[in-house]
């Protein structure tokens, strides 16, 4: 069932990649059923990218393998490559531990959804960000200055947030606590696993826009995971959906949002809620999406897809590049601009906030 | 009663879920929503199909309840048809102070008054029993019952009965049952395991309670409220079946509180000795002991002394055991073999697409 | 914030009145009631029959309404006075102060070596779950746990002091040895209640263990531990600050209720060991059906176990800054 992908790298490759995934991908049962299946990617520098997937589709593994630290006893296997800029580039999978755990936070970091399962109940803010600090021997007095610009970035009070303990603050304020607390130590890549899942909406938009001036700020490069599509096309340099463990579209974000050329990807559009439509016009995918151990053969959607073909069903479709820079994994791509029609006219800028799942 | 449902043997293909591959087994203790009104009977077999025989079965894959099971089947079987069998102690019914495996007549050996030790081991079994039911069955019963209606109820009910339950909870219970047993003298064992369990339910009506008031929050017993059923019928339904697991184990730990400390009692002779117990045994052969210092007489402590460590084993591995299956705090994190340890969004079982 | 602090207080009053209110009233349905005890005991003193009629007489006639009996009761008890004993002729006040510290010293020794077993073994088997040494672990933390404390003890002094003699098998300390401060009294003092405290260790330290165990194992899945790895703690912090203060938290109650607990099972505990602190008086005052004496250590023992749940209360908020807001954790 394992397939390669990599055949043709023009879609997923960047001109200058500060990250390259090849052939990414997690098992739990040694290589009988894969929870990441052998995803390739690459990571611009500087840019955002938004991953998106619906629950069960190995989106938070992607997330985790960035960093090495798939949950045990999961396996990771490919090839996960950091270049940090000017310098040798570095191959995660095969650091010592100490060198992993320096990479780790200094150079990528992550925030994970659920903010408030994030903290030590028992421990104030400034414990955390004083023991992450001296843990990767940092100059604690200057990593501090450092900690309460970024909470005064994220519209902290900084003296107030860090003497105060977890439970003491709201579910926003320990989420961009968190944040500040993952850029602490200066990374260049922050990977965000739905970083605003628990939140309301008018919490989630304010997030977001924190979110691009921080990278603008820092010149971070960012990973931003989602189930929520509207939400992050109004963030995301580029695209990536994930169906299945697999990634099945690649782009631009413009070109996933208007022109996107996966079945999947339009379903998914149409299901999605939009200011400009009403209600009653949004379409949900029939169906539901497989669990590893019991993926169809073939392209994954093809129980779902209204295009599938005998093709479909057997073989593993390859990229096809629909333009430059924009992949779909799938055979009849250009068949889905008209087999399924996009219910109404999108663009990145005027999507919503998406409607919490 | 031949309404056997149409179709019933009908092969349902399963859907294969991840939860399936692991050895991590979910049930929803609320499946057992019955919108249309059924036949009491359809309701009695759905409850023991919910609540008693699913829950059981999964409850027999663990090793420990296994083991427990046999090990509390083995004293029933010794207290029913064995001590029916089995011939009574008396005094000079056979030689004194026969060893262990001497004579066939007394195979554990005899005390210093020639009683066999084997027969008194066996015929203090059924009083055993039946203390360890009335005092789990009152425990248990009066728990559910104050914990139920305190975190159903709410308001002044609640404080009340919460108070209740603090000021039982905080009373020793040792010395309490002492000064009780001294003052009332109970005779039969029924009486002397609700005098031992006297305040054991405090605590497990506190526990209930709250969980109770979580489960209130469930939406199904939201429901059955704003339709308008009655708070004895949404207990009855909704909220005890719900606590079955958690008051089984219970049961369990209570049950081991009685053996340990009627033993107790009737070693320190505060219980009267109309009633056979192995602590009686204890004591008689404890008080030897010190005359005895050769330790001859070690056989007359150690019989008994398993019989009762044999009976708290089956009874912690039973509450363990469950414990462990239904108790989901427990549920080790190994349990899931799909990683769902830190992974709960993504390996979820796959739900309708987002929104 | 204060209301939960009051509510305890409340509750710890509540519960030593209806105590009190219980050992008045158990006295009076005692079989006979208060003055067939009286002259049971001025038989036993061999008081001329004659005498003892007319003193029961004069009783009777100054037998007076129950509540002013019940408030003469509890004036007594607050002033300290807790009546005389009968079998031992002395105040009870006196025996339970000669002997309550020896109890104390025991059952709060053997608690805090429990806990201190416990929650590292717990931890370790925790950390080790599924391993060889958790599965064995586990069974023998289960194995103890069958085992009731005055079993072993039975078996220590007859292995110990009646076999092999390497342990005493009575009294607190050896003949001649006065208590103070001095290093031959506190090395005889721990001698004698060296047995006693072990065969509550062993058989208590199981299901602590197993407690401790799963509270680290629902610790070591929590986001927040796997988000520390990633922020390179040490394991030793991890271990420490993370798994092991959040895991004991939850057992910080249970410690201190446990003493409360154990000071009650000190009445079989220490009747086996003969050792004369507060439970060994309760065993002869319920065999000698001595009720000033037994109701006294009664009261004792619940005043103890309440304070310590009260003292348990006000300090968690010390230890988990989650309480300090107020009665947040009231639900459980």
């Amino acid at each position: 069932m394992a397939i390669d992908q990599t055949t043709d790298r023009r879609v997923y490759s960047a001109d200058d990649p500060i990250i390259e995934i090849r052939n990414a991908a997690v098992t739990y049962d040694e290589g009988r059923s894969y929870v990441l299946d052998h995803v390739s990617l690459e990571l611009e520098r500087g840019e955002i990218l938004g991953v998106v997937g619906e629950s069960g589709s190995g989106k938070s593994m992607l997330a985790s393998s960035l960093l090495d630290a798939v949950p045990s006893p999961g396996h990771l296997t490919g090839e996960i490559t950091y270049r940090p800029d000017g310098e040798a580039p570095i191959n995660l999978l095969e650091l010592e531990k100490a060198d992993r755990r320096s990479l780790r936070w200094e150079d990528i970091s992550m925030v994970f959804q659920g903010a408030m399962n994030s903290f030590n109940p028992t421990l104030d803010l400034r414990t955390h960000f004083e023991e992450t600090l001296r843990a990767h021997d940092a100059d604690i007095k200057k990593g501090l200055g450092r900690a309460e610009e970024l909470l005064e970035d994220l519209y902290l009070e900084p003296d107030r947030i860090l003497d105060s303990y977890p439970h003491e603050l709201s579910g926003g304020m320990q989420q961009r606590a968190l944040i500040a607390l993952s850029l602490v130590l200066d990374p260049d890549v922050l990977v965000m696993d739905e970083p605003t899942a628990a939140l309301d909406l008018l919490m989630q938009r304010s997030i977001l826009l924190l979110l691009s001036d921080l990278q603008e700020k820092y010149n971070l490069t960012m990973v931003f995971i989602t189930h929520d599509l509207p939400l992050v096309a109004a963030l995301a340099d580029r695209m990536a959906i994930m169906y299945a463990f697999r990634l099945v579209e690649i782009g631009d974000t413009r070109d996933i949002v208007e022109n996107a050329a996966h079945p999947y990807t339009r379903a998914l559009l149409n299901s999605t809620p939009n200011l400009d439509a009403p209600l009653s016009e949004m379409q949900p995918i029939d169906g539901q999406s497989p669990a590893p151990i019991n993926m169809p053969t073939g392209c994954a959607y093809h129980p779902r897809c209204p295009l599938a073909t005998e093709e479909c069903r057997t073989e593993v479709p390859d990229y096809h590049e629909v333009e430059t820079d924009h992949g779909s994994a799938c055979y009849h791509w250009q068949a889905s601009y008209d087999e399924v029609p996009l219910l109404h006219e999108n663009s990145p800028g005027d999507t919503t906030g998406g409607v919490d799942e | 009663m031949g309404s056997s449902i149409p179709g019933s043997n009908r092969v349902i293909p399963m859907k294969h879920t991840e939860s399936d591959t692991g050895s991590e087994r979910e049930f929803s203790f609320g499946a057992a929503q019955s919108e249309v009104e059924v036949t009491t009977a359809d309701r009695l077999r759905e409850f023991y199909r919910e609540f008693i025989y699913k829950p059981g079965l999964v409850a027999w894959e663990d090793r420990r309840t296994r083991i427990g099971a046999i090990i509390m089947g083995v004293y029933v079987f010794i207290g029913t048809i064995g001590a029916w069998l089995y011939r009574e102690p008396s005094t000079n019914q056979s030689p004194r102070s026969l060893r262990p495996f001497e004579t066939l007549e007394a195979p554990l050996g005899t005390t210093g008054s020639g009683q066999d030790v084997l027969a008194m081991v066996i015929h203090a079994t059924p009083e055993m029993l039946i203390m360890i039911l009335s005092g789990g069955i009152f425990a248990t019963g009066l728990a559910v019952l104050i914990g139920t209606v305190a975190g159903y109820k709410g308001g002044t009910t609640d404080r009340v009965l919460t108070t209740f339950s603090d000021v039982m909870m905080s009373i020793p219970g040792l010395p309490l049952i002492m000064v009780l047993a001294v003052v009332v003298s109970p005779e039969r064992a029924a009486v002397i395991g609700i005098l031992i369990t006297i305040n054991y339910w405090a605590g497990l009506a506190r526990s209930i309670r709250s969980q109770v008031l979580a489960i209130r929050e469930h939406s199904y017993v939201e429901a059955s409220r704003t339709m308008n059923v009655s708070t004895p019928r949404i207990l009855l339904k909704d909220i005890i079946p719900n606590m079955m697991p958690y008051v089984l184990v219970n049961f369990a730990n209570a049950a081991r509180y009685v053996v340990f400390a009627s033993v107790g009692l009737y070693y320190l002779g505060i219980l009267p000795t109309s009633v056979a117990n192995w602590g009686i045994q204890l004591d008689n052969a404890y008080s030897q002991a010190g005359a005895l210092s050769g330790g001859g007489t070690m056989y007359q402590l150690v019989v008994p002394m398993i019989a009762i460590m044999f009976l708290a084993l089956g009874l912690i591995l039973l509450a363990q055991g469950m414990d462990r299956v239904f108790n989901p705090r427990v549920r080790t994190r190994l349990a899931g073999e799909s990683g769902s340890e830190t992974d709960d969004e993504d390996t979820a079982a796959p739900t309708e697409v987002m929104t | 914030m204060n209301n939960y602090y009051i509510k305890r207080t409340g509750r710890a009053v509540l519960t030593l009145w209806v105590t009190v209110t219980l050992t008045f009233g158990l006295i009076r349905a005692i079989p006979g009631g208060p003055l067939e005890m009286l002259r049971a005991r001025l038989v036993r003193q061999g008081v001329d029959p004659s005498r003892i009629d007319a003193i029961i007489q004069s009783r009777q006639q100054e037998s007076q309404p129950i509540y002013v009996e019940y408030y003469e009761y509890m004036s007594s008890l607050l002033s300290g006075n807790l009546g005389e004993s009968f079998y031992f002729r002395e105040p009870v006040s006196d025996i339970i102060i000669d002997a309550l510290p020896w109890t104390v010293f025991v059952m709060v020794m053997a608690t805090i070596i429990l806990f201190a077993i416990a929650v590292v073994w717990g931890a370790l088997i925790a950390y080790k779950e599924g391993s060889t040494f958790d599965t064995a672990s586990s069974g023998l933390s289960i194995l103890l746990s069958s085992v009731p404390f005055y079993v072993l003890g039975i078996l220590f002094v007859v292995v110990f002091s009646y076999k092999f003699g390497v342990f005493p098998a009575r009294y607190r300390t050896s003949p001649g040895v006065s208590p103070e401060l001095s290093f031959l009294f506190i090395q005889d003092a721990l001698y004698h209640a060296a047995l006693p405290i072990a065969s509550v260790v062993i058989t208590q330290v199981g299901l602590q263990t197993l407690a401790m165990r799963g509270n680290s194992i629902q610790v070591l899945g929590e986001d927040f531990v796997r988000v520390a790895r990633l922020r390179g703690l040490s394991d030793r912090r991890i271990a420490t600050r993370y798994v092991g203060r959040n895991a004991i938290l939850p057992m910080y109650t249970g410690f201190l209720t446990l003493i409360g607990f154990n000071l009650g099972g000190s009445v079989i505990l220490e009747e086996i060991f003969t050792y004369t602190g507060i439970g060994y008086y309760m065993f002869e005052a319920l065999i000698n059906r001595d009720y000033p004496l037994m109701m006294g250590i009664f009261l004792v023992i619940t005043t103890a176990l309440v304070l310590s749940v009260y003292i348990a209360d006000l300090t968690y908020g010390l230890i988990d800054p989650r309480v300090k807001s107020g009665d947040s954790n009231e639900a459980y």
